[in-house]
């Protein structure tokens, strides 16, 4: 096959979940040799078409071809098997093996009997062909850096005698330096003639990188434009849609209240560096920045998550120590983790137990339950967030997500001692419905005089519910927004960061 | 402001909750466990001299002191620490603290001992609470250390009593040994506390999910410091019965305690995994091990096949509580 020529055709693709139809006839092909960009905002259905592509869900109607073939990937094995290697956004490489070892892992020709010899010579030109030339078959990947890593993982993808290659943010956590190697390798990848399927955050590799880009929105593909004919703005243009200023912004500026928490120096190594900002009660802050930005981890490092973390941190003037969830609570931060199921809820309990999890020493008198005090308690809670009475001997875990995110919400509210309130990507998984709850939640928080700082991609959230944005980029701060900004100018900070000339931005 | 939510319907609300469908394997669980419970009925009866007072006496006596050092493994397994491996050395060095105590008199020796209890199996509590260490390997090491420390002690001797005192210990009130009414008291007591207390509801947090616990700001140390130090305690009134029972102790007083009281938890259908689990379980646990080797016994079964049983019967509640609880995530 020639290159140039359609090599991997995805034709009226569907697929719903439940009521949601995450993408509707999605259509585009990527041709041998050409690396073809995947772009398009939080929830327009770009993941959705790399699981069906990489044989993680199955299509619910339309077609894959792979060389004029349709094919049925019904599992990542037989995707595999069919030429489609798949680079995730999670390492899934393992430190304590080598770096031979790794790449062998779940490769289809490993025999029961391995015959080193012949192998290492193929896992030497694998290593070459990403620009891994200076590493060792034998060295423990452990002793590698992170981007060294990753292109271990795409040598892996490459070794399975792939015909598409896809990369689903490949360097979000990458530095720029380890970025570029990434860069040259796929080029590489490409060169050999396979296709490249590139699914990025970051316009601007996007634009250096990619041949062609396909634009999905809402489930359906925009368009399919030569990169030639794209520029960042036209780009952020077509993944937004028309009218993408947004107005009517709160200005909250009549309940300026007193400053509640103050972070100074903030810095996680590897992560973030130098983070400062203060809150004021009542106000809603927000944390704009996408996956390696940093912003989950300034909440989890506040919240007192991190044990690596340091900085200055005061609440109502008092300083806190880092590193003890406890003592960041006593001290008034209550915090919404973005993984309720592994460190927020507790799934098999009752909505009552969960509800009531952080408010024992309140609802007990010398360490025993009043049953009066415990129910008391309970409804004021369950009216708070507009939980049905009925449910609270219903284990969490039957919930649906929205509801379980209004139980771990309303977990940190309804008491005085709480002074700030964080919360890590609040309607992830969350439907509409309860994305409005989890809104008011947030809006009941600074009427008490909460101050509220959370992050997000959304920028339609952002835009509802924040006073003051605060957008980061690669664990830095880009810029402080307050009042009314463009989404276009958000999204560009988020996924470019402030290395160009900004478009021009209302004051 | 009340009800945020009276806006936007809910659109999930008629939308059945998957809790309360029954999955198949649920009931098939509960099918089985009919079954088994029959079994042992029909086995039970149609054994000669089982259904008798006498032997029921003897049954629970049997179950008695395992029981109540199960009652302390249970503390531990709710919480979310697995196990303790070092119940046999613990109680035995106990044992022997308490006879050689026997001099001072009864009363001093109990608490002596409870004293000692308290501290060999609460610092390893400290430890696995405050520093999250394995509690199955930790507990590996202090077994080694406190019955070498025993030993060296003891100089491998067995400790004889220094008193008479002990013996008020093997009375049997009402014609039921003192330990019988010691088991079911500390079971209601720790039923109690564990449905009652801000402790015991911490405890099962802890055990379903101690990350999240531990973000919560529950007091992830503190709590299982406290559960171990009962323990701890449970396991020296176990060691005082044992001794008394014995009238003399050495290193190996504890026997094969360990593994028993770990299969009366088990068999009581409490997961090893922690958050679940309850005092009056354990104590059915450790009823139905001793009610079964009791059959065997009188049906004139050997020593050998009365312990293989013991194993399938653990084996089969281990298998149909992980059976229940996937059928309940499905």
């Amino acid at each position: 096959m020639s290159p140039g020529e359609d090599l991997v055709r995805v034709d009226r693709l569907v697929k719903s979940f439940g009521n949601t139809r995450a993408v509707r006839a999605a259509s585009f092909s990527v041709a041998a040799g050409e690396i073809h960009a995947l772009c398009g905002h939080n929830g327009a259905g770009k993941s959705t078409v790399v699981k069906m592509l990489s044989g993680q869900e199955a299509p619910d109607d339309g077609a894959i071809l792979i060389g004029d073939q349709v094919v049925d990937l019904r599992s990542r094995r037989v995707a595999q098997r069919n030429g489609v290697a798949l680079v995730d956004q999670e390492l899934s490489v393992v430190p304590s093996l080598t770096v031979a070892e790794n790449l062998m892992l779940g490769d289809l020709r490993a025999r029961w009997i391995n015959r080193p010899r012949a192998a290492g010579r193929r896992l030497r030109t694998l290593l070459d062909s990403v620009g891994l030339a200076h590493v060792e078959l034998d060295r423990p990947l452990g002793e590698l850096g992170i981007g060294e890593r990753q292109l271990i993982e795409i040598a892996r993808a490459l070794g399975q005698d792939a015909r598409l290659v896809i990369l689903d943010e490949p360097t979000a956590t990458l530095s720029d330096v380890e970025s570029a190697y990434v860069y040259e390798a796929i080029r590489n990848v490409a060169a050999t003639g396979c296709a490249v399927l590139f699914v990025s955050h970051r316009l601007g590799e996007v634009l250096d990188l990619c041949d062609k880009v396909t634009v999905m929105r809402d489930g359906a593909v925009v368009a399919t434009t030569p990169v030639a004919e794209l520029t960042l703005d036209s780009l952020i243009v077509q993944m937004l849609g028309e009218a993408p200023l947004r107005l009517g912004r709160r200005t909250a500026a009549d309940v300026e209240g007193a400053e509640v928490l103050t972070v100074s120096g903030l810095s996680v190594p590897g992560r973030v560096r130098d983070f400062s900002i203060a809150l004021r009660a009542g106000r809603v802050y927000a944390l704009a920045g996408q996956l390696g930005s940093g912003a989950s981890d300034v909440l989890r490092a506040i919240a007192g998550l991190l044990p690596s973390a340091s900085a200055e941190l005061t609440v109502d003037g008092t300083a806190v120590r880092l590193g003890h969830p406890a003592g960041a609570i006593r001290a008034g931060i209550a915090f919404v983790s973005n993984d309720r199921k592994a460190e927020g809820l507790f799934l098999r309990r009752p909505v009552s137990w969960n509800l009531l999890a952080t408010r024992l020493p309140q609802v007990t008198r010398l360490g025993v339950l009043d049953p009066r005090r415990w129910s008391e308690a309970l409804a004021v809670l369950l009216d708070l967030c507009g939980l049905d009475r009925k449910r609270t001997t219903h284990a969490v875990g039957s919930l649906s997500g929205g509801n379980q995110q209004k139980v771990f919400v309303g977990r940190c509210l309804g008491r005085d001692d709480v002074r700030v309130l964080l919360l890590d990507d609040p309607t992830r998984g969350v439907d509409v419905g309860g994305r409005a709850a989890i809104h008011a939640l947030l809006r009941d928080a600074t009427d008490r005089g909460m101050a509220v700082l959370f992050s997000s991609t959304e920028l339609e959230e952002l835009g509802d519910l924040a006073d003051v944005v605060v957008t980061m980029h690669q664990g830095e701060v880009v810029r402080r927004h307050e009042g009314d900004t463009a989404d276009t100018v958000l999204l560009r900070e988020m996924t470019h960061g402030a290395s160009t000339a900004l478009v021009e931005e209302r004051p | 402001m009340n009800n945020l939510l009276s806006a936007p319907a809910r659109p999930e609300a008629s939308v059945p909750e998957p809790a309360r469908r029954r999955s198949r394997t649920e009931v098939v669980v509960t099918v089985i466990v009919v079954l088994a419970v029959l079994a042992a009925i029909v086995a039970g009866l149609s054994t000669h001299r089982f259904a008798t007072i006498a032997n029921a006496k003897a049954i629970i006596t049997s179950a008695s002191l395992v029981g109540i050092a199960a009652l302390g493994l249970t503390l531990i397994t709710i919480g979310g620490s697995a196990v303790s491996l070092a119940i046999s050395p613990s109680v035995a060095a106990v044992g022997m603290i308490f006879l050689s105590a026997q001099s001072l008199g009864l009363v001093p020796a109990l608490v002596l001992a409870l004293a000692c209890g308290i501290l060999i199996t609460g610092l390893q509590g400290a430890v696995v609470g405050y520093a999250a260490a394995n509690p199955v390997l930790l507990t590996i090491a202090t077994s080694f250390a406190i019955a070498g420390l025993a030993t060296g002690i003891s100089g491998g001797e067995t400790v004889s009593p220094t008193g008479t005192g002990y013996d008020r210990l093997n009375a049997t009130p009402g014609g039921v040994a003192l330990s019988v009414y010691a088991l079911v008291v500390l079971a209601l007591i720790l039923e109690w506390t564990l449905r009652r207390t801000a402790f015991g509801r911490t405890l099962y947090l802890i055990g379903e999910n101690r990350r999240a616990a531990w973000a919560a700001g529950l007091p992830v140390g503190r709590t299982t410091a406290v559960a171990w130090f009962a323990a701890g305690a449970l396991f020296a009134v176990t060691a005082a019965f044992t001794a008394a029972f014995n009238t003399s102790a050495n290193v190996n007083l504890g026997g094969t305690l360990t593994f028993d009281a770990i299969a009366a938890v088990l068999a009581g259908g409490t997961p090893i995994s922690g958050g679940r689990g309850s005092a009056l379980r354990t104590l059915a646990g450790a009823v139905l091990i001793a009610a079964v080797s009791d059959i065997l016994l009188l049906r004139g079964y050997s020593t050998g096949v009365q312990i293989m049983v013991k194993g399938l019967i653990v084996l089969l509640v281990v298998i149909l509580v992980h059976l229940r609880a996937k059928g309940r995530n499905a």
